[in-house]
């Protein structure tokens, strides 16, 4: 397994970060980071062996998942639901440039922008909230288009180094009111559409005429309803009589 | 001092000189009045009369809050004075060995290191309660005694020491391998600068390594500043876990992250010797068990290991280390030998999503444009069918 060769590839890094870690005492932050890999041991189950890299952090963990943003974002997911079992994290997620650390072995880790973004996106992440970098959010959409509509804009965030990162949250609501939204549209469409039919209609013919001949079809559309439904019963006479 | 061979130190009977340090000699002395053998600490003053001046009301001071110091793990200050050109200080003499002979003796087993540091935090903690900083803890100031005991020693006195050259040469002495970040920049020092200190000398205890080793004393103050440690459980496979997270808290270059209490120190390192010893007594319960399964911990390379940063310190060519409870090698392998396809893959920057796929792969302007195309097709119809 060398890593010579190995250039910078581009992958989803969850960083899961435990709050007030260096704060908090040394039998407590032994507790959090068993919790914490129980945490990472059952999320990243959920994703192919080869599709994901552990990394540790002094006070978290990254998981950098390869080509799979929507298989990062249900796990950064779910780390998060963890809170809830006193786990107090903090979630940064991003898209980047990841190699292996050089130096031929590989116990040297991995180093690269798409971790220290993810890194620094966890940093602004409040309590029990999760973050994602606009590249993730992007990637997200390339991967899967539609699942970005599930995040809304969390503001822009300036880090140690004044860089700059527009940083996105998911929000369920956000999805439902999307949904919610196109159905409208799709009936609001409908309804004019069919609608400017009918008004070109009645303006051609003028209205009686446009009302006559709907009352026609009708009446034809019930005549050739009944002579059908008579053809169904006869059959099934004759298949009983048989 | 040591042109003429003295006898008599204010009242103390000189008997014998124990050791020489930068700024005195310490003496084997006799007290007639209490007909008691003391360790007698001068320290040779200075000929400016304003320094002197200065000098006298700080190590009076300083003599009188170590000389309320009464605890088990810290030498007791019986008496102090000033005589000619010297300042003394009568301690109790303690028959033992320094913590720095012990090291250079042979290795500590974590067992004894840890519990020197938890008598060493004890001590420190109860000095500290009482507002006495000692500033200077480093293993040639801590006492080894018979039957485990340990005391911390040069109290006050290395503090006068160090303020005394802080005040008058602008430049602050003391151990720079000891040192906090803080000492080295000249910041105020409170007794959180003592458990830094005291973290550095359980490191060495543990690991055997010089932890801010350097070239010349610029080096040193450089590494204590920026270098951060190797967990010692790296270069010590008896270190448990727990002991890397009490060195790393104990060394944090921040004294606001560090502990904030040397109890709470003096506590964790007692959790980790309760942890310590019943690790001892199973390999005693053990022993000579031919079919017991043991734990065998993974080879590392420790010239390659290095601590794994904190959120706040990842740059971009900053390293996180694989972590050893997860297997990654599929994954690593898939990067360090790529298929063409994987190239393709995780070469790739996003792309932006083209209106095709946005129809084809998202419901809700699938929808939408299902619903537009059957009713506009419905409203031709009604229109011109």
């Amino acid at each position: 397994m060398k890593t010579a060769n190995a250039g910078a590839t581009l992958a989803s890094v969850v960083f899961l970060k435990i709050q007030e870690f260096a704060r908090r005492p040394v039998q407590e932050q032994a507790r959090l980071k068993a919790q914490l890999e129980a945490v990472v041991a059952v999320t990243t189950a959920e994703l192919a062996p080869a599709s994901r890299i552990v990394l540790d952090a002094a006070d978290g963990a990254a998981i950098v998942v390869l080509g799979d943003p929507k298989g990062a974002l249900r796990l950064a997911e779910r780390a998060l639901a963890a809170t809830a079992a006193g786990l107090p994290l903090c979630v940064g997620v991003n898209h980047g440039a990841v190699q292996l650390a050089p130096g031929g072995r590989d116990e040297d880790g991995m180093i690269g922008d798409g971790i220290a973004v993810a890194a620094s996106v966890a940093e602004f992440a409040s309590p029990s909230r999760l973050l994602m970098s606009r590249s993730f959010r992007d990637a997200m959409a390339d991967a899967s288009p539609g699942l970005e509509s599930g995040v809304f804009p969390a503001g822009v965030f300036t880090d140690a180094g004044l860089r700059t990162h527009e940083l996105f949250s998911p929000d369920g609501r956000v999805a439902e009111r999307r949904r919610t939204r196109f159905l409208a549209l799709s009936v609001t469409a409908v309804i004019g559409l069919v609608g400017a039919g009918v008004a070109a209609r009645v303006s051609a013919e003028g209205h009686q005429k446009f009302v006559d001949g709907v009352v026609v079809k009708i009446r034809q559309t019930i005549a050739q309803g009944e002579k059908v439904l008579g053809d169904v019963i006869e059959i099934v006479r004759w298949q009983r009589r048989s | 001092m040591a042109k003429k061979k003295l006898t008599k130190i204010g009242r103390y009977k000189i008997l014998g000189e124990l050791g020489r340090g930068a700024m005195g000699i310490v003496y084997e002395a006799e007290d007639p009045a209490l007909d008691r053998i003391v360790a007698l600490k001068t320290i040779i003053l200075s000929d400016d009369a304003e320094g002197r001046k200065e000098f006298h009301k700080r190590f009076f001071l300083e003599a009188k809050a170590a000389g309320k110091l009464t605890h088990p793990h810290i030498i007791t200050v019986y008496d102090f004075g000033e005589e000619d050109d010297l300042a003394y200080m009568a301690m109790e003499l303690l028959k033992g060995i320094e913590l720095r002979a012990r090291m250079l003796k042979g290795p500590i087993s974590t067992v004894e290191a840890v519990d020197i540091a938890e008598q060493v935090a004890d001590g420190l903690g109860y000095a500290h309660e009482r507002g006495v900083v000692h500033r200077d803890i480093k293993p040639s100031n801590i006492m080894l005694l018979p039957r485990g005991r340990v005391k911390i020693m040069d109290f006050g006195i290395a503090r006068v020491r160090v303020a005394d050259h802080k005040t008058s040469t602008g430049v602050v002495l003391g151990t720079p391998r000891y040192m906090s970040p803080e000492q080295v920049a000249g910041s105020p020092v409170d007794h959180r600068s003592d458990i830094f200190s005291l973290g550095i000398v359980l490191y060495e205890m543990l690991t055997r390594a010089s932890l801010f080793a350097g070239a010349d004393t610029p080096q040193i103050l450089h590494n204590v500043v920026h270098v951060e440690h190797v967990p010692p459980s790296r270069l010590n496979r008896e270190v448990p876990s727990m002991l890397d997270f009490v060195i790393a808290r104990a060394l944090k270059k921040d004294p606001a992250v560090r502990y904030q209490d040397t109890y709470e120190l003096a506590a964790d390192l007692r959790s980790c010797l309760a942890e310590l010893g019943g690790r001892k007594r199973t390999e005693k319960d053990t022993d000579g068990d031919q079919d017991v399964t043991k734990t065998v911990k993974l080879d590392v390379d420790t010239e390659k290991t290095r601590l794994a940063p904190a959120a706040r310190a990842i740059g971009s060519d900053t390293r996180l280390p694989l972590s050893r409870q997860f297997d990654s090698s599929a994954a690593l392998r898939r990067l360090s030998a790529p298929t063409k396809r994987d190239r393709d893959l995780l070469a790739r920057p996003p792309q932006s999503v083209g209106l095709l796929r946005r129809l084809r792969n998202d419901p809700g302007p699938r929808l939408l444009f299902i619903a537009v195309l059957a009713a506009a097709l419905v409203g031709s119809a009604i229109a011109f069918g």
